[in-house]
């Protein structure tokens, strides 16, 4: 059997179409859209009906670059963390290794990555914690540093023999560019003489619907194969949407939502919760201060005053509190919220009993940002309050939240250290691939936080990891990806959740 | 966090039992401690310590005492002599207003390795660091005890007196050593504040240390030769500085070491009468069984209890009826409340035996009203096609002003920013939306994109917290039309009612701008991006969109926080 015996309808347009994939002797689809200005869509309408009838072929290539990773920019930058290792080492006679952390500037994850790579080719070694360079006149990995600049500039370069070591120490990333190859299997002229314009509607009109002549009118068929347009529509953002639903979930268990100002008194961030005034959480280098205007108001003296006594004295707790002069002036100090707790001591004031409270809310600290740091991060916490509540009832809030929250049914407890709850508990539970990872912290508020609001029933407090358990569930490992700017991600990030 | 560095092999060694990375980690718990790193080549640990009230816990030999007591090979609060050195130390009372404590002892018959030199050093540089905040509550010296004669003078001395302070080779004058040594630089401030200069004496005029800046060169060390040393902590707690000294005292009795004790003679200003230090004040605590049981949900046993508390090495001095009496070890002082000592015991129990309850306390749950406000406006905008994104509130003034055509903004700022990225407070959300806009210019368009976040701001300077609503719209088509709709179309869905006012503003296109007006009240800003902030971005398409304050909007719920 031939084809070319048969009688072939296509549309003008994919007659075209095909002749062009012949003129071209095989083409790309990236290629053809730019010939014929078509869009995808339209192109991909008319090529179906090229497949069915087997005039062309489909194939799909896909082509790997390789690009350069974070790591990479810096190292083609900066140089190779072990080129800037060698590069001190061959000023000095020998380095201990923090004050050669501090020369090469960098992280210690790195610098034992690259003291290693020295160590093993034998181009340095390790005497009592002083390092020293062997051979001053060798240079290490030149190449690589070459092809590194190479990439960065944008050269096109043959990386054939370094790929290996690229990936592998994560300077570089091998990316798939996926296109799809039109292939002739009949060659136009062969047909030319079958082919039929089809004279088909292709689109149904209101006159059409209106006046009947539908009824003797035939649509054309669609190509149902056809790849259709991409398109985006609105949605919400992955995290903020696993908060939604995380908040949800504390509803569902009988929490009440409670909010707070970002911009925080040193009272509530730390004075209410039993923070001495000297405790090093307070210092700069801990929290952020404000310094336009540097104080607010102090709350109700009743309450200053009570957690005045608690911080000199223990108030009226049997605590022998810190004994110190407290300062109101300190205390009025603003910060920003340090931890989700600040949320919690400003409930503290009237709380209802029995109740059953949580927040999520944006909290910041000077850290460095980095893969696993941010200085804005987001804290779940809350607190329980009921007279007759204990200790192990709060441990069943926590497995319940491991259960409930994480849908982890392996969980254990270990001791864990709060300045204002005792006792204090870390609940971990199991990864089947990372391991015990930290979940959630609690502890019972200690009277000293309490009995200066009135509050003789023991009030529980607890937190959530919930960036952590986002990033376990969805395979992120760079915390920074949470506020991603990716429109790449922020679009089609699935919302499965497995 | 207290982080420290500690050999894996010398840990086992104390400990006198072979244990995997795992189970090590396991006993460690017990101390709040965990493994953050091991280094094998090195046969390094990296312990991570969360406790930041229990110093007696930041070296692995204070780690190893508490899990001994777990493990039941050793129970109680350890003993151990003390003889009379017959030093005296005498106090100035000129430094009753700076730095006036100090707490002395000698150690006889050291013969530590280089390794515990080291590693008692890390521990002072800990304690010094965080108990010690940064050396102006509390500082540690060690010194050559054949060096010393007996009184030592701990006084204020003028700036002009002259040592070799360590790491150093020639004689240097007080007020230089502020000056130019690196401890001076980064400690000298403390004595800075005090206007005079504490100095420690021998009493044939061997200068031991300028406290709590830096010891004497030759004096001030210890090395694997030393077997005789004064240990000596000087600062502005009374508490403080003997609970270090005791806590020194103890590692060091771990490794065979004889302590004797020291007379310090305070003038009357200072201290009522002379102590001798180490000083072991048998501080007790009475506890209340039955009311601990009702905190914990236990059942235990006074006997069980005095037999728990001593696995976590304390005493047990009585037990009567339900009330023990149990005696604190002298070198923690974390112990204020009976509720300290609950944790004790519910660790001693171990948590994981306790057992979890099946939780009661029935309450009714929701969300604030303000919370399902901003969901409803979310809901409208992802109904518009808006890709919702969350940005940082904590942001770089640059994006807040210059990138937006903006000269000043009057936000909060942070005075101890680590980066200027991250140094003021947002007012508005359209500026990081912009900022999203050019770091995606490679994406398909349109591009929709919306926030409903809080912003801070100051109003008659006072801090408030409240939401906002942005949406940016960015395509080759873009037009007024494609925000004014949304808008309209939010609004309308609202109940609101509105009007728009044409205004002039610098991220705006003249002309193509209003405010928002409901209420007679600005409630916010609509229009289209200026083209010199689209070349300022690199954006290279139209970008309309507008903003607006979600408690301005009668229907809705939102709330303005204040911080006061």
């Amino acid at each position: 059997m031939s084809n070319s015996e048969k009688k072939i309808s296509l549309p003008s347009e994919a007659a075209k179409i095909y002749q062009i994939i012949d003129e071209n002797d095989n083409i790309s689809i990236r290629e053809l859209e730019k010939q014929t200005k078509l869009d995808r869509g339209k192109l991909e309408y008319y090529l179906g009906f090229l497949v069915a009838n087997e005039l062309i072929s489909r194939l799909e290539i896909v082509s790997h670059q390789i690009s350069l990773t974070n790591n990479g920019k810096e190292a083609a930058e900066n140089q190779l963390v072990e080129r800037r290792i060698t590069k001190i080492l061959k000023e000095k006679v020998s380095v201990s290794f923090a004050d050669l952390s501090k020369l090469v500037k960098t992280d210690n994850k790195e610098m034992n990555a690259g003291v290693g790579l020295l160590k093993k080719q034998g181009l340095i070694k390790i005497d009592k914690g002083q390092i020293s360079i062997i051979d001053k006149k060798k240079e290490v990995n030149k190449d690589l540093q070459i092809i590194l600049e190479q990439l960065l500039s944008g050269e096109t370069v043959d990386t054939s023999d370094f790929n290996e070591i690229l990936l592998q120490r994560n300077l570089a990333s091998l990316e798939e560019a996926k296109d799809i190859l039109l292939e002739i299997l009949i060659p136009y002229k062969k047909v030319s003489s079958s082919i039929q314009k089809m004279n088909e509607v292709s689109r149904l009109t209101p006159e059409m619907i209106r006046n009947g002549s539908w009824r003797d009118t035939r649509l054309r068929e669609y190509n149902l194969k056809a790849a259709p347009p991409t398109f985006y529509g609105g949605r919400k953002q992955p995290y903020a949407e696993f908060l939604d639903e995380v908040k949800q979930k504390l509803c569902a268990l009988g929490f009440k939502e409670m909010r707070g100002p970002i911009v925080e008194l040193e009272f509530w961030n730390f004075d209410a919760l039993f923070q001495a005034q000297n405790h090093s959480a307070r210092e700069w280098s801990d929290v952020y201060q404000v310094s336009n205007p540097k104080r607010g108001k102090l709350p109700k003296a009743d309450y200053v005053e009570n957690v005045k006594k608690a911080h000199e004295n223990g108030y009226d707790t049997g605590s022998k509190g810190w004994r110190y002069k407290w300062d109101p002036l300190k205390s009025a100090q603003l910060v920003l919220r340090a931890h989700g707790t600040s949320v919690s001591a400003r409930t503290l004031v009237d709380l209802e009993v029995p109740s059953k409270y949580f927040s999520i809310s944006r909290c910041y600290r000077p850290d460095t940002v980095d893969a696993t740091h941010l200085s804005e991060f987001t804290q779940v916490e809350g607190i329980v309050v009921d007279p007759s509540i204990t200790f192990r009832d709060l441990l069943g809030i926590l497995k319940a939240f491991a259960v409930d929250i994480a849908e982890n049914e392996n969980f254990k407890f270990k001791p864990d250290y709060y300045p204002f709850t005792e006792p204090s508990v870390e609940l971990d539970v199991l990864d089947p691939n990372l391991g015990w990872i930290e979940f959630g912290g609690a502890g019972i508020f200690r009277p000293e936080v309490t009995k200066p609001f009135g509050i003789e029933a023991p009030v529980i407090a607890w937190g959530l990891g919930i960036e952590r358990l986002f990033m376990v569930k969805n395979g992120i490992t760079d915390i920074r990806e949470l506020f991603s700017h990716k429109f790449d991600w922020l679009r089609t990030a699935k919302m499965s959740r497995g | 966090m207290v982080s420290i560095k500690a050999s894996y092999k010398k840990m086992q060694e104390m400990l006198g039992k072979q244990l995997s990375i795992e189970q090590l980690e396991d006993l460690l718990s017990y101390t709040k401690s965990e493994i953050d790193q091991y280094i094998e080549e090195e046969d390094m640990l990296v312990i991570d310590i969360k406790t930041s009230n229990r110093p007696d816990l930041w070296s692995p030999e204070g780690m190893i005492r508490e899990i001994k007591g777990i493990l039941e090979e050793e129970s109680g609060i350890p003993e151990y002599e003390v003889k009379e050195s017959g030093y005296v130390v005498k106090v100035d009372s000129q430094l009753a207003s700076t730095r006036p404590y100090i707490a002395c002892a000698v150690a006889k018959n050291i013969s530590l390795t280089d390794y515990y030199i080291k590693q008692i050093m890390q521990l002072s540089e800990k304690i010094d660091y965080s108990y010690g905040r940064r050396r102006k509550r509390s500082s540690i010296g060690f010194y050559n005890l054949s060096m010393i004669k007996s009184p030592i003078e701990y006084k204020v001395i003028e700036e002009t007196h002259e040592f070799i302070p360590l790491e150093s080779t020639e004689k240097m004058s007080l007020e230089r050593i502020l000056e130019e040594h690196e401890k001076g630089k980064e400690f000298g401030h403390i004595v800075k504040e005090y206007g005079h200069y504490p100095i420690l004496l021998s009493a044939d005029g061997t200068t031991l240390s300028l406290p709590p800046v830096i010891n004497s060169n030759d004096v001030g060390k210890i090395t694997e030769e030393t077997t005789g040393s004064l240990i000596e902590v000087t600062g502005t707690n009374f508490e403080t500085v003997n609970v270090v000294l005791n806590i020194l005292c103890q590692v060091l009795v771990t490794h065979g070491a004889e302590i004797y004790s020291v007379k310090i003679e305070y003038p009357p200003d200072i201290y009522t009468r002379s102590v001798i230090t180490p000083l072991f004040d048998k501080e007790e605590i009475e506890i209340n069984l039955d009311v601990v049981n009702k905190y914990l949900g236990t059942e235990m046993k006074p006997k069980d209890a005095a037999k728990l508390v001593v696995k976590r090495r304390f005493n047990c001095n009585s037990i009567d009826n339900n009330i023990l009496t149990i005696e604190i070890p002298p070198y923690r002082k974390d112990i204020l409340h009976w509720v300290d000592i609950a944790e004790e015991l519910a660790i001693a129990l171990d948590y994981n035996k306790i057992g979890p309850t099946k939780w009661k306390v029935l309450t009714t749950g929701g969300l604030l009203p303000e919370t399902e406000s901003e969901n409803l406006v979310r809901n409208i905008l992802v109904g518009a096609g808006g890709t919702e994104v969350l940005t940082n509130i904590l942001t770089d003034p640059e994006i807040l002003t210059t990138r937006v055509n903006i000269d000043k903004q009057n936000y909060v700022k942070i005075e101890n920013p680590v980066t200027s990225t991250y140094s003021v407070m947002r007012k508005m959300i359209y500026p990081l939306l912009i900022n999203v806009l050019s770091k995606n210019t490679h994406e398909t368009y349109p591009q929709m994109l919306f926030e409903v976040g809080e912003i801070v701001k100051l109003i008659d300077k006072k801090v408030i917290t409240q939401s906002n609503a942005a949406f940016l719209c960015a395509d080759a088509e873009a037009s007024f039309e494609d925000t004014h709709k949304r808008l309209n179309q939010l609004l309308s869905l609202l109940d609101t009612d509105y009007e728009i006012k044409q205004v002039n503003h610098p991220s705006f296109t003249e002309g193509r701008c209003g405010r928002i007006i409901i209420e007679n009240k600005v409630c916010g800003i609509i229009g289209e991006i200026h083209p010199s902030i689209l070349e300022n971005n690199q954006i290279w398409v139209p970008v309309v969109g507008f903003e607006i304050e979600l408690p301005l909007i009668p229907s809705l719920k939102c709330k303005v926080k204040s911080t006061d």
